[in-house]
């Protein structure tokens, strides 16, 4: 799963949310509120209400929070109906059946806030301190009556209060949880891939024993026979890729000085003088290029007598790997696009050379 | 070296085996070369017969850990002519070696021909380049790099690849005395770019009179 998607299944939980709240807020405010909403300036702050929820629906309903700079006008829009509502109801009926905006413009703030919580918080603070101004101005003297309206006050905002915290709640687990599937999912991958390099070297690793099966089988057989000359010089071949091709899976600083030293140390216990001379800097070589690199190399030293030169040279632009022996000109193996094989002899020389242009110049 | 004289050598190698090795065969040598002194640490070359020896032959690791440059360092600038033998192959320290004004950089896995040849060379105020530096002049990826023409690359490839310097010029075309020119005007460029050294000065001069460069080159 991408961060992407991961954020997208998180939002998903506050898209629901917020619907959930405009439905609710759609629902109470015409089938509770409607039938006592009675002077002029309550209609006016019926309608304002009415209004953001509109607004706000056109967001909610495409499973998006309502962008910071519409969602605080609306807020200050509700919390001016609410006051003006507020305002309206007769001083001994307030938080009573005629008291209409106050259990309503809360949920507005959420719909409008959810996604903010300090600033849903906030507003709600102001919701609350507003409408306690207008029990404040008509100074009731009853502690039955300041009791009552402690309890209404308390009962809804803490309501309110409880679902913005269960929401951030549910938000944040939920977010955890995408975070922990995503990582499980990335660990599976990476099995995953580890797994199929696995298979893909066995595979390789199989194709470049190419040379030695066919040869094990014709011993085994008896179609060759291990003393002609020609098998045993096969035998060394196949002996020298085979120790490349081990070399070629170590992990060393130096991978192609590692697979060139391997075939000179193969040519040493046979009994050939072998000078090795590497100069510059280690360049970064791809593995395929490496193989190409190294095949006239091996070439060159099964076909040595006595003695043999191997350099290795990286200058800033190019990788060349020689060799100069005293031995037979082989067939050497041909010029890939990338690689390019010289081959070369004077008297009884012969110079084999492998060059690959590291930079196009 | 005055005309006619023989050519004397002091050899600084902390193995006395080496040090056997290199008497021997530099007075196998046809004409021989003179060993004046020998000894495990620098102080042969600066006191005693070691002092008038024409070329200091000098091991980079004496006792220690830490290549010996202050030492080529003080030699050179004393316009002692110095042929370093190391142990190590590294281009680096090969390049350093150079650039302080040693004439030769050669590692011990090169034989008595190349030894024999860079003293010879060193006496006679010129540098020799034996195949190994030859690599790490072509492998050079320093900044202070003096330019060199593809030609001279191509010398110093073949030449390090090959170690025969017959087979660079046939694989080139060209004549064996146009290759080692090569290499020496290669080296004079790399003398060029060097701290200041008697010995550099000499192989400039030398250089100038032997018509590799002219004065208009430097």
């Amino acid at each position: 799963m991408t961060d992407l998607a991961r954020l997208d299944g998180t939002d998903r939980v506050l898209g629901i949310v917020r619907l959930a709240l405009l439905v609710v807020v759609a629902a109470i405010q015409p089938a509770l509120s409607l039938p006592v909403v009675d002077s002029t300036a309550g209609w006016a702050a019926f309608g304002a209400l009415a209004g953001v929820t509109v607004t706000a629906a056109c967001w909610v309903v495409r499973g998006r929070p309502v962008p910071l700079p519409v969602a605080v006008p609306l807020a200050v829009v509700v919390l001016a109906a609410s006051t003006v509502a507020t305002w309206e109801v007769p001083p001994d009926e307030l938080f009573g059946g005629r008291h209409w905006s106050f259990g309503l413009a809360g949920w507005h703030l959420l719909v409008l806030l959810v996604d903010r919580a300090a600033l849903a918080a906030t507003a709600l603070g102001a919701l609350v301190v507003l409408t306690l101004a207008r029990v404040a101005t008509t100074a009731p003297t009853d502690r039955g009556e300041i009791g009552r309206v402690a309890i209404v006050v308390l009962s809804v905002i803490s309501f309110q209060l409880a679902t913005l915290a269960l929401t951030r709640l549910v938000h944040r687990r939920a977010r955890q949880a995408a975070e922990a599937a995503a990582e499980r999912d990335r660990q599976a991958q990476r099995k995953a891939l580890a797994e199929q390099q696995e298979a893909d070297q066995r595979i390789r690793f199989a194709g470049q024993l190419g040379a030695t099966l066919p040869l094990l089988a014709a011993m085994a057989d008896r179609t060759l026979d291990p003393r002609d000359d020609t098998t045993r010089q096969r035998c060394v071949l196949a002996a020298t890729q085979l120790r490349r091709l081990f070399a070629e899976n170590d992990d060393v600083p130096d991978p192609l000085v590692h697979e060139v030293s391997a075939c000179v140390d193969l040519a040493e216990r046979r009994g050939l003088t072998v000078a090795l001379a590497v100069s510059g800097e280690p360049t970064p070589v791809p593995t395929e290029v490496r193989r190409e690199l190294t095949a006239p190399l091996v070439t060159a030293l099964v076909a040595a007598r006595t003695q043999a030169r191997v350099s290795v040279l990286r200058t800033g632009e190019e990788v060349r790997v020689a060799v100069i022996t005293d031995g037979e000109p082989g067939e050497a193996p041909a010029s890939s696009p990338r690689v390019g094989v010289e081959c070369h002899t004077l008297g009884a020389r012969l110079w084999m050379e492998a060059k690959w242009r590291s930079e196009p110049s | 070296m005055a005309f006619g004289t023989e050519l004397t050598a002091v050899v600084i190698d902390d193995h006395p085996a080496v040090r056997a090795g290199v008497v021997h065969w530099l007075s196998s040598g046809s004409p021989p070369i003179k060993v004046l002194a020998e000894g495990e640490d620098v102080r042969v070359a600066w006191i005693g017969d070691g002092a008038r020896a024409d070329v200091v032959i000098l091991d980079l690791h004496l006792n220690s850990t830490t290549p010996a440059m202050g030492d080529l360092r003080r030699l050179t600038e004393a316009g002692r002519r110095v042929v370093v033998y190391s142990m190590r192959a590294d281009d680096d320290i090969a390049l350093q070696c150079l650039e302080l004004g040693a004439l030769c950089y050669l590692t011990k896995a090169e034989g008595d021909e190349h030894l024999v040849e860079a003293v010879r060379a060193a006496g006679g105020d010129r540098a020799y380049t034996p195949p190994s530096l030859a690599g790490a002049l072509a492998g050079d990826r320093s900044e202070r790099r003096p330019a060199l023409s593809a030609r001279e690359t191509e010398v110093l490839i073949e030449w390090f690849q090959s170690e025969s310097k017959e087979f660079v010029a046939h694989r080139l075309g060209i004549s064996p005395n146009t290759v080692n020119s090569h290499l020496e005007r290669i080296r004079i460029k790399y003398a060029q770019i060097g701290r200041e050294a008697p010995t550099k000065a000499a192989l400039v001069a030398r250089a100038i009179q032997d018509g590799l460069i002219g004065v208009s080159d430097l």
